[in-house]
């Protein structure tokens, strides 16, 4: 069954339309994530008016050749110029650009392409054969699972705001709000409009992304003159060659690092909202920790190229682990892909992989392949960096801006689209200068009417609120949401207050409850080991506490 | 005495805003069918966002009792108004010539309003010189036109057309 679906994709997608559109999204994501500034997910935001006319199989193969080339593409300039082309790409730049500077830019090259495309391999693998197991256990949800897995979403996103956890759930909610104007789902009714024709045709959600995210990082870009009119070669030199065949044996000598932080990755991925930018960094943290020369690391480390490049990679995988088994995009890449997929009137839901498997499989094959393509695309990626480089940032910047209103409009071909991206431009711009992270509110623009639509399914089969608490993946994520908005406070306090060490054993003394009312006979045996792991740790909760107030 | 920071400022603003999301939520229509009103979900969501600008209220106020560097400090700028409107004049031009091409673009049209945007931006954020000037009409050109076409004849959208130049 798997291998006839595997065939029914691969044919699908073996045609020179589909891999010339793959190839070309690979070069241009390799392009565009190597140019500081410019991100993966405006890269995929910007390839998304292209696909509006492929099947829905093509279109999302070709955003998926956009999305690994952008994060293959991040390395070369934190590598060549000590400046991440991309947020997943920082940790790179610690020991990259030291490499780099020592006068082996091609070998740090090399591990950097290389752990790229095995981190994005392994992460297939578990693809591949994760997606379809969480799938099973989506189908197992009800309406009530579903609204707390997305309430779940949200305050991981706005707890993963960091110091800022208040503004990230102010930023969550006002997306929320603005999922609400125009005309309502259910009723027909429009919500927030004031007899406005153009509030209440709503807004779409598209423009509103591409404006909260892209059309205000380019008014970023542009604020100091000075800035905007330098090109990357004013910054260094980029010209060299990539040293294969020393990078793949340095790497398969640290393939425990390399599994480790492809796992780091993977798992990083699955989680809702946390993407790539924080598992390049905890992978390299874990390697740094588990290495026996960490004094190394920072100083142009092999690990510390390896580490990094293979979680960012491995993250995507992750990410679509999620949005393809739950529906649910896990960030802002997914956000748009899934966007691409309504488009086409491709529902992902914990059913699609069953229901539709030759687009589903047509996903997997897809990031598998594009990891390849990927690959054989660097060198000559490289070249064409070396070309963007000599472009001025301003003259990218104008050209993009149009680019993205005229994109905007072939959506629905409707001027309203566009005005909306630029009014949209103007509040994210407007967030992004007071430190309000957009994130929370692209998901809450995405999740706020899957949210309603699912609680009013709640309601419409029972209208006891209780129903939330006793259903057990309800629960599950109704405790997962409440110590997820403490997560924050807890990482701040970690290791430093007394508190901290009743987070994590309370936390899974918690989530046994739902465990066990799930049944059967694995969950309640993973409630009973998780059960003992907390009391353990509760006992040994005294001696810590007393030797981190002795500290 | 306390000065207000930009975070209390920001915190009294959506205040406000939540004040009148309030408002608005108690304007909607209710069908009176379905257990779920079309009023009931953005209401609860406009008094969970109450909430919240509540607290970002009440710890902004704390931190500027307490004379704590405000969380969003100014990176440099120069005080005042007139500081401000230096340090964010180019997106406020370019978001001016934005919204300037999306009203003219009923008379302009996508090709020659986009060919416009793109010389003017690149004219204003790039300098004028008279090479400059050249060469920012030519990638103007290039580009937009490229765009358009790619647009127009590759994926068949129907851009808008101006009452001006109706052929293109």
């Amino acid at each position: 069954m798997i291998l006839d679906n595997v065939i029914t994709a691969i044919l699908e997608l073996a045609n020179l339309k589909t891999l010339l559109l793959m190839t070309v999204g690979a070069m241009a994501g390799l392009l565009a994530g190597a140019i500081p500034g410019f991100t993966i997910a405006m890269a995929i935001v910007l390839t998304l008016p292209f696909t509006f006319g492929m099947e829905a199989s093509q279109g999302v193969a070709t955003m998926i050749g956009v999305y690994v080339g952008g994060l293959s593409g991040g390395l070369m300039s934190g590598i060549l110029i000590g400046i991440p082309g991309t947020p997943s790409s920082v940790a790179t730049t610690f020991d990259g650009f030291p490499m780099a500077r020592k006068g082996e830019p091609g070998f740090a090259l090399g591990l950097g392409v290389w752990s790229s495309f095995f981190g994005g391999i392994i992460a297939t693998v578990l693809l591949v054969t994760i997606a379809p197991q969480l799938a099973k256990v989506g189908l197992e949800f009800q309406p009530w699972d579903y609204f707390a897995l997305i309430f779940f979403a949200l305050t991981v996103t706005a707890s993963l705001a960091g110091e800022n956890m208040i503004k990230g759930l102010i930023s969550g909610a006002l997306g929320l709000i603005v999922a609400c104007v125009g005309e309502d789902d259910i009723n027909g009714v429009q919500r927030f409009a004031f007899g406005n024709d153009f509030l209440g045709e709503g807004f779409a959600f598209l423009p509103v992304l591409i404006g909260l995210f892209a059309f205000s990082q380019l008014m970023s870009d542009v604020r100091d003159t000075a800035k905007a009119r330098k090109s990357l070669t004013d910054m260094g030199d980029v010209s060299v060659r990539i040293e294969h065949r020393r990078a793949i044996t340095t790497i398969f000598r640290d393939w425990i690092n390399l599994v480790r932080s492809s796992l780091i990755g993977v798992f990083t991925g699955v989680l809702p909202a946390a993407g790539s930018a924080i598992s390049n960094i905890l992978a390299y943290d874990q390697a740094k920790k588990a290495s026996p020369t960490p004094e190394k690391f920072g100083t142009g480390h092999s690990g510390g190229i390896i580490a990094p490049e293979a979680a960012n990679n491995a993250t995507a995988g992750g990410a679509l682990i999620t949005m393809m088994a739950l529906g649910i995009p896990g960030d802002i890449v997914t956000a748009v892909m899934l966007g691409a997929l309504l488009i086409h009137d491709v529902i992902p839901s914990p059913a699609f992989i069953s229901e539709q498997p030759t687009i589903a499989y047509a996903i997997f094959i897809a990031f598998f392949f594009a990891n390849f393509l990927v690959l054989v695309l660097q060198t000559g990626a490289l070249r064409g960096f070396v070309l963007v480089t000599k472009v001025r940032m301003y003259v990218l910047a104008s050209i993009i801006l149009v680019y993205c209103g005229i994109g905007v409009f072939s959506l629905n071909n409707i001027t309203n689209d566009m005005w909306t991206l630029a009014i949209f431009g103007v509040i994210g711009y407007i967030m992004r200068n007071l430190k309000f992270p957009l994130a929370p509110m692209i998901l809450g623009v995405v999740l706020g009417p899957i949210a309603e639509r699912w609680l009013s399914r709640s309601l419409a089969l029972s209208t006891d609120i209780s129903e939330f608490f006793t259903h057990p993946w309800s629960l599950f994520f109704i405790i997962a949401s409440l110590f997820s908005i403490g997560f924050s406070l807890y990482q701040r306090d970690r290791g430093k207050k007394v508190w901290t060490l009743w987070y994590a054993p309370l936390l899974m003394l918690a989530l046994t409850i739902p465990l066990v009312m799930m049944g059967g006979t694995v969950r309640p045996v993973l409630a009973g080991l998780m059960g003992l792991w907390a009391v353990w740790m509760l006992v040994r909760l005294p001696r810590n506490a007393r030797a981190m107030q002795s500290t | 005495m306390t000065t207000m920071s930009r975070d209390t400022i920001v915190s009294i603003i959506l205040l406000l805003f939540c004040g009148f999301l309030i408002w608005a939520g108690y304007q909607i229509r209710d069908p009176q069918f379905g257990e779920l009103p079309p009023a009931a979900w953005p209401k609860a969501v406009s008094w969970v966002l109450t909430g919240f600008c509540i607290v970002y209220f009440v710890q902004s106020l704390l931190a500027d009792r307490a004379g704590a560097e405000p969380a969003t400090v100014t990176d440099g700028r120069e005080p005042g108004l007139a500081g401000w409107f230096r340090w964010y004049f180019n997106p406020i031009v370019c978001l001016a010539l934005y919204f300037t091409f999306l009203a003219t673009l009923p008379y302009f049209g996508t090709l020659i309003g986009g060919i416009l945007l793109v010389f003017a931006l690149l004219s204003f954020l790039g300098g004028v010189t008279p090479r400059l000037i050249v060469n920012h009409a030519i990638i103007a050109v290039i580009s937009v036109g490229a765009m358009w076409l790619l647009f127009t004849y590759g994926l068949r959208v129907l851009l808008p057309r101006g009452e001006l130049f109706p052929g293109i």
